[in-house]
This record gives C-alpha cells, sequence and structure tokens, in this order.
C-alpha cells in the first residue's frame, strides 16, 4: 500500500511538476515550424503510383487505410503542411495540432508500407500526438494574443499542463536510444562494438545502399583503423542503452542529450542513413526559455548601459532571471 | 488540470511508454513503436548482394539508376529491401516483373515532367549485384557478379509491360 502510494507520487512529480508555459510554448514553435521547413519539398503522392510495392504494415492493415489517389495524398500533404505551420505559429493551436497528428501518422506512416519499415520519423509522430493533447498554445502563440485581446480568462503561466509533454518527449526519445541499443545487445552482444562489424558497415555504406549517401568520406577514413570503429562502435552501444539515465539525473542530461544529437549527425556523416527528423524533434527537448532568458538579460544590459537608461536607479545591478524575463516576454506576447 | 484532464494525459502517457516496452521487451515492431532493431546484427562477410534498378537506353547501352532521384519516391535500401519481400513471395516472378515495370513507368512519366535528368529508356533491368567490400570503395561501379532478375520493355505510346 505503501509502496503503491509512493510509486504514484514518484510518477506524479515527474510527469506533473509544474512548469513555465513559455517552455512548451517556444518548444512546440521552433518544433513545428522547423519541422515544416524539414518536410515542405517532401512529395508524399508518388507512393500512390507504387501499387505493385504494396505490403501494408500493422497499423494500415487493421485500420484498412488505403493508399490514397495521387491527388488526394497532394490535397492530404499540403494540408498537413498547412497545419504544422499554424501550429507552430499558434493559430487554432488545438485543431492545427489534431490535424497535424492525424495526417502526420498517415503521410509519415505511408512509405512504410512499401517493402520496409524505417525507423527516421517515428519520434515526429509521437511528438505530434502529444502536442495534440497539450495546451502547447497556451504561450507564444497567436491564440494567446488573441484571448488578450478579447479579454477572455487568461492561460496560468506556471502549471503541471506545461511539463509533461516535454517530458513525454524525453521518455519517447529515451526509449527510442534504449530500443536501438538493446537491439544490438539481443541479436549481436558486445560483439557488435568488438568485432570488424562497424568498420564493414562504414566501408559498405559507400556503395549507395542507403536512404541517403555518407556526406563526408570520413567513413573510409575511420574504417581504416580498427581500434578507431571499435571504440566508436563501443561509445555508441553506450550511449544508446545508457541514454534513459537523461530521465533520472539532471547534471548528466545536457550532456548525453548533446551526445545523441551528435550521434545523428555522426551517422549520417559517415553512413548516411537520413536521421534528421530526430534532430528536428531533438529541438524540442531544448529548453528555449534558458535562452530567451540569455538573449534578454544580454539586452537589458545593453539597454542598462544606454547613456539614456544611465541615471535609471532601479535599473542598476539588476539582471533579468528566466522566470522574470519569461513573464516580462509574456507581458509582451500578450500574456 | 482538472481531474479529467489528468486522467487523459497519463492515458496518452501509459499508451506511449508501454507501446515502447512491449515492442522492446518483445522484439516486435508496431511503427510508430518499435524496438529499432537498424543496423543490430553483426556483418562478417566481407562481400554482399544488393538489388539495383538499370535502364536501358535507345542504343543499348546500361546506365545505373544509383541515384535517388530516378527511382522516386524509393531510395537504394527501402527499393532493395521491398525485391527482397517480393523475392520471397510464391509469385515472385511476376510480382517482381510487375514491380520493375511499375518503377520504369514512373522513371519515365517523371522525366518526361522534367522531374529528374536521366535519360530515356526502352527497358528497366532488375539486377542482384554483388560486391567484394574495397576498402576505399573503389569498384562501387564495378560489381564483381551480377545477375538478371527481370526485366521490363517500354513500348512507346503504349503503357509498359
Amino acid at each position: 500500500m505503501k509502496f503503491s502510494r509512493s510509486a504514484i507520487e514518484a510518477w506524479n512529480r515527474f510527469w506533473f511538476d509544474p512548469g513555465p508555459a513559455t517552455r512548451l510554448g517556444l518548444a512546440r514553435a521552433v518544433f513545428c515550424l522547423v519541422a515544416f521547413l524539414f518536410y515542405l519539398p517532401h512529395d508524399f503522392s508518388e507512393w500512390a503510383t507504387a501499387a505493385p510495392f504494396w505490403m501494408p504494415i500493422w497499423l494500415f492493415d487493421n485500420l484498412h487505410l488505403p493508399v490514397l489517389s495521387v491527388t488526394s495524398l497532394a490535397a492530404a500533404q499540403s494540408i498537413w503542411k498547412l497545419s504544422l505551420a499554424l501550429t507552430g505559429i499558434g493559430l487554432f493551436t488545438r485543431a492545427s495540432n489534431v490535424v497535424a497528428a492525424v495526417l502526420g501518422t498517415y503521410l509519415l506512416g505511408l512509405p512504410h508500407n512499401f517493402g520496409a519499415t524505417q525507423h527516421y520519423d517515428t519520434l515526429v509522430v509521437f511528438a505530434l500526438w502529444i502536442l495534440a493533447f497539450s495546451r502547447a498554445g497556451d504561450a507564444y502563440s497567436l491564440d494567446a494574443l488573441r484571448r488578450r485581446a478579447q479579454h477572455r480568462r487568461q492561460r496560468p503561466t506556471f502549471d503541471a499542463e506545461y511539463s509533461w509533454p516535454i517530458r513525454a518527449m524525453w521518455v519517447m526519445t529515451a526509449l527510442m536510444f534504449f530500443g536501438a541499443g538493446t537491439s544490438k545487445l539481443r541479436h549481436s552482444g558486445i560483439e557488435w562494438a568488438l568485432s570488424d562489424n562497424l568498420q564493414l558497415l562504414l566501408v559498405r555504406a559507400y556503395y549507395h545502399v542507403s536512404d541517403g549517401d555518407p556526406l563526408t568520406s570520413l567513413g573510409l577514413t575511420v574504417a581504416r583503423h580498427a581500434w578507431l570503429s571499435r571504440a566508436i562502435a563501443c561509445g555508441a552501444l553506450a550511449l544508446e542503452t545508457l541514454y534513459l539515465v537523461t530521465l533520472f539525473s539532471r547534471r548528466l542530461r545536457p550532456f548525453v542529450g548533446i551526445g545523441g544529437m551528435f550521434f545523428f549527425v555522426g551517422i549520417r556523416a559517415l553512413m548516411g542513413p537520413t536521421f534528421e527528423p530526430y534532430l528536428v524533434c531533438g529541438l524540442f527537448l531544448i529548453p528555449w526559455h534558458r535562452a530567451e532568458a540569455a538573449v534578454l538579460r544580454v539586452l537589458y544590459n545593453a539597454r542598462s548601459y544606454a547613456p539614456h537608461a544611465a541615471g535609471d536607479p532601479t535599473g542598476a545591478g539588476h539582471v533579468p532571471t528566466a522566470a522574470a524575463s519569461s513573464s516580462s516576454v509574456r507581458s509582451a506576447a500578450g500574456h | 488540470m482538472t481531474v479529467l484532464r489528468r486522467i487523459i494525459v497519463n492515458g496518452l502517457l501509459a499508451f506511449l511508454v508501454c507501446g515502447s516496452l512491449y515492442d522492446i521487451t518483445r522484439d516486435q515492431e508496431h511503427w510508430p513503436f518499435s524496438q529499432y532493431p537498424m543496423f543490430s546484427g553483426i556483418w562478417r562477410a566481407t562481400t554482399f548482394r544488393w538489388y539495383r534498378l538499370v535502364g536501358v537506353r535507345d542504343d543499348g547501352g546500361e546506365v545505373v539508376l544509383d541515384r535517388a532521384r530516378y527511382i522516386q519516391p524509393f531510395d537504394q535500401s527501402r527499393l532493395h529491401l521491398a525485391f527482397v519481400q517480393l523475392a520471397l513471395r510464391s509469385d515472385a516472378d511476376k510480382a517482381i516483373h510487375a514491380a520493375v515495370a511499375n518503377c520504369l513507368a514512373r522513371y519515365e512519366r517523371q522525366r518526361t515532367l522534367g522531374e529528374h535528368d536521366g535519360p530515356p529508356l526502352r527497358a528497366m533491368r532488375l539486377y542482384l549485384l554483388e560486391w567484394h567490400l574495397d576498402p576505399e570503395a573503389r569498384n562501387v561501379d564495378h560489381p564483381d557478379g551480377r545477375q538478371l532478375v527481370a526485366e521490363a520493355r517500354n513500348v512507346r505510346g503504349y503503357e509498359v509491360q
């Protein structure tokens, strides 16, 4: 009884510790706008012409989802991209979010029905659904400005509503890394890192076998040195398997998180697979409200030292904190 | 945060976490949930085989379609894996021929629309190419072995057969 109560308390503390609306609002804006720009040139409509390759995955099979026609796919992707942009700027945020999640799941899932399930966009789908259930439009959004202009009841600026979506993205990212690490250990054991495996994979990558060719020839250079290949493989395996530590260690989180981003950049540069969508999702995890606070501090200091402000006694020595600057921006943005 | 909201959010969180853990522990894949098995096997062989589409120009010369723009919306990884799947079917010959014809029709349509700069093709062939890995990948354009798997011809003015 005592154990279950403390487990529930730990669960609630982890997910529902109150957080600032600005953090989620900024994460939504950055993630959705970058995702919009990233997917803007992508054309999903050609999948309608590849019928002989159709091999539906469980989601499409169970929901009896067909391949739409070229025209319908073109329309669906236009609506999806528009909904991403609207979610980014926070206009009709809730509705746009739901449309982005539903159409995003269909469009991003569609290619996997043609012979191979690849894994570069799963986090994007999770992010869209997490946002669809969240109150991500309460800050840094046109909706918030409209709400203020219409003198409607303001949302709280600090609430549990703004923490759980960020934590959910932490958890899904950590589980993705953990899954990849444990898959390697399950299928190959530690030999995955200590054998010639990565050397051979690196060389093979230069034979046009991936969805993208390596961006550099560094992979061949690394493959020439067995010790270097093994060291990188050990590092990659350790990072993947131990990524879960980011959920519990505030101190290690930024280092492991940045390591994860470099991991994807390294794969793209050395091996080719296009994991860019994971980098886009990584933007969700960056505490943008702290970057915002730092920028505001710089601006504030610049203004404080300006000749016209030199005589202002209230400004001397006062530097905005993350919370203070968040609220000042909120007032400026109409919160 | 209201009680109802908390119930809904907890349901979503439980679904996401349990769905992921289920696939990871069971070594299964239910996209978007996955156990993320990419590159999880060990490569020991210094040779490998890969399906590759090759175009046949009007002069009979072959052009290897190893650039993604010629096989859109596929890429070299997905296309190979798709042919591996088709080759496992009981009607593999028919299914693979239909798939190659489909690639040729799409290639020609995209070419006439100016979506790529490839030459006009009178046929498309599917080869299973084999390479001995070279540390510098110098033989990427000269595979050590190749086996013709299927060919689809383009009858000008008609649908690809």
